[in-house]
């Protein structure tokens, strides 16, 4: 028996050994950039040193990660990313599904996709282009300050206050990605059967109520499995957006994990102590993922991510 | 369908506010576009807002005679264009034995691709290992960490478990190879999918951020990102070259007209990108 099966997987490599010549480059690439890291990740348990290397190094233990705990630092970036996170999940997440029963609304296919077509250009940019942008919509000379000023208000500068910049990241997540969010929403409602529109408006229902009886209760499932994937990846606000909105101004409010492991682990190499902040958010983020795809899947039978 | 008022006032009224939105969304590109092309005078006034003011070409003649940024936009160029072309590679020979049921070890090698989105190694290990391997001011960092993704794994898989099995067996019993099914066959007919996965790496690949700023330090290798990022940052001389006298841009209008650069590629493009991110964004969400 056990013989036979050796054999047949023998067969197999002999008959579909292309197959296994072409997933190679796949799990090399999969292995350097992606296993590698995370079993490196045992430096947080080490005083790491570049000149000794993860074998050389001393092994401290749970040092850096009692550290943490009771670091100054660690509390104020938790608290940062944990109210970004929130504000994501309950103020951005829901535009995009607004802006979808909106658009289905739209009766003129080409105003349609003329408004189509707007929103989603912010999408493509990057978060470079998009935070230069906004510096220079709130800055000094920039519409929303002429726009002030044309209202007889003073100048005000929020990139440069604390108190703005919470706001501001949601007005820029709101700006770039709320428009391509439809997209999702749109395929959805295109698939409700048109049968239903039909005989209903023949019994008199206006649009509100088809809205609201039809488009609203169809597209419920979606949304909510959209909303437990969101929760997911709650932790994972994007370096790269945080990063190009941040000043030294509003360190205290936008510092988040992502950002402050950059700055602090990389650019000053405390490798360790940032290796054990990082291990912790991939941690948090490893049980937010698994427990909300697995509410998504008993949800909708193909909803989350596997 | 016969309309009511009350519908019509219903649809007109959502349609006017989706105007609005769209305002929104184009407002902060014009306003950049007639900074570009507005005066000094113009620009330190305060008066520039959805047209230009003082219209004048001087801020472009800045620009575009600057060679670090030409430089710049060439790295990003060249990185984009063969890392795309690796990507799809990479991605359609690991994408296709896995759609594959023959393939025995399929189901545990999609294990480990599913392991990655569930886990993300922390950023400083990641940085260590890349270092090791020598990627550190290194150009090939632009390319290498993006040319497989486990999303556009999963929607190639999708798409090759689709393709009709009947085709691909008439080929073997012709004495096809498998590589020769893949690139005589499968690869021919899955135009639609190799666009829009390649899109998707070459959007990644040109508004990267994240690795650039980790890995290069050294100026003359900075894409494009990087470099406006540095020129609009203050960290560069906009503002003491404005500072001389009888020029005609200044320090916005010279920041703006490096945005619209970096920003015309992505429009030239842009119907395609809308049409093929479209689709891939249903198939996405169709998991095979």
């Amino acid at each position: 028996m056990k013989e036979k099966k050796k054999n047949s997987f023998v067969y197999d490599i002999k008959k579909y050994w292309p197959y296994y010549v072409m997933v190679i480059l796949g799990l090399v690439f999969f292995t350097v950039f992606k296993y590698i890291p995370m079993f490196g990740s045992v430096i947080a348990f080490q005083d790491y040193s570049v000149f000794q290397g993860i074998l050389g190094s001393e092994w401290v233990g749970l040092k850096h990660i009692k550290s943490l705990l009771t670091y100054p630092d660690f509390s104020r970036i938790f608290t940062n990313t944990l109210v970004l996170g929130l504000l994501k999940v309950v103020v951005v997440f829901p535009v995009p599904v607004i802006l979808s029963l909106m658009l289905n609304e739209v009766k003129n296919r080409h105003v349609k996709k003329a408004i189509q077509t707007a929103v989603y250009i912010p999408y493509f940019l990057s978060w470079v282009i998009v935070g230069g942008l906004i510096f220079d919509i709130f800055g000094v000379g920039g519409l929303f300050n002429n726009i002030r000023s044309f209202f007889g208000m003073n100048l005000l500068l929020p990139m440069q206050k604390e108190s703005w910049f919470r706001p501001i990241y949601v007005i820029s997540s709101i700006w770039k990605e709320a428009g391509w969010g439809t997209v999702v929403y749109l395929a959805a409602i295109s698939g409700i059967d048109p049968a239903l529109y039909e005989s209903s408006a023949i019994d008199g229902a206006s649009r509100i109520q088809r809205m609201r009886y039809i488009t609203i209760p169809l597209l419920i499932p979606t949304v909510l499995t959209m909303f437990l994937l969101n929760i997911g990846s709650f932790l994972e606000l994007g370096f790269e957006q945080v990063y190009n909105l941040l000043t030294p101004m509003t360190y205290s409010v936008g510092d988040i994990f992502d950002t402050y492991v950059y700055r602090v682990g990389i650019q000053q190499a405390q490798y360790s102590f940032t290796t054990a902040v990082g291990l912790f958010q991939s941690t948090v983020g490893l049980i937010l993922v698994v427990t909300f795809n697995k509410l998504a899947n008993k949800f909708s039978e193909d909803g989350g991510l596997w | 369908m016969r309309e009511s008022v009350k519908d019509k006032l219903f649809s007109g009224s959502l349609t006017l506010i989706l105007c609005l939105f769209a305002m929104v969304a184009v407002v902060p590109l014009l306003n950049v576009v007639a900074m570009a092309f507005s005066s000094k005078s113009a620009a330190d006034m305060n008066i520039v807002n959805l047209l230009p003011v003082g219209f004048t070409l001087d801020s472009w003649k800045y620009i575009l005679s600057d060679a670090g940024i030409w430089r710049a936009f060439l790295i990003s160029l060249v990185t984009t264009l063969t890392g795309t072309v690796l990507a799809l590679i990479i991605t359609a020979f690991t994408a296709y034995p896995l759609s594959k049921k023959e393939f025995k070890p399929g189901r545990f090698i999609m294990m480990i691709v599913v392991g990655t989105m569930i886990f993300k190694a922390p950023v400083v290990p990641y940085f260590l290992t890349l270092r090791n391997l020598g990627l550190y001011n290194n150009i090939l960092v632009l390319i290498l960490p993006h040319v497989l993704s486990a999303y556009n794994l999963t929607i190639m898989r999708t798409f090759f478990k689709q393709f009709p099995a009947e085709v691909e067996e008439a080929a073997k019993i012709d004495g096809c190879g498998l590589f020769r099914i893949l690139f005589k066959i499968v690869l021919p007919s899955s135009k639609a999918v190799l666009a829009t996965v390649g899109l998707f790496y070459a959007v990644t690949m040109w508004n990267q951020f994240q690795h650039p700023v980790m890995f290069i330090q050294n100026t003359n290798l900075f894409p494009l990102q990087m470099k406006i990022r540095q020129l609009i940052n203050g960290g560069s001389d906009f503002a003491n070259i404005s500072v001389v006298a009888n020029v005609n841009y200044s320090e916005a209008t010279l920041s703006a007209a490096t945005v619209v650069f970096a920003i015309v590629p992505i429009i030239l493009i842009y119907p395609w990108l809308q049409k093929y991110f479209e689709k891939g964004a249903m198939l996405g969400s169709v998991k095979g």
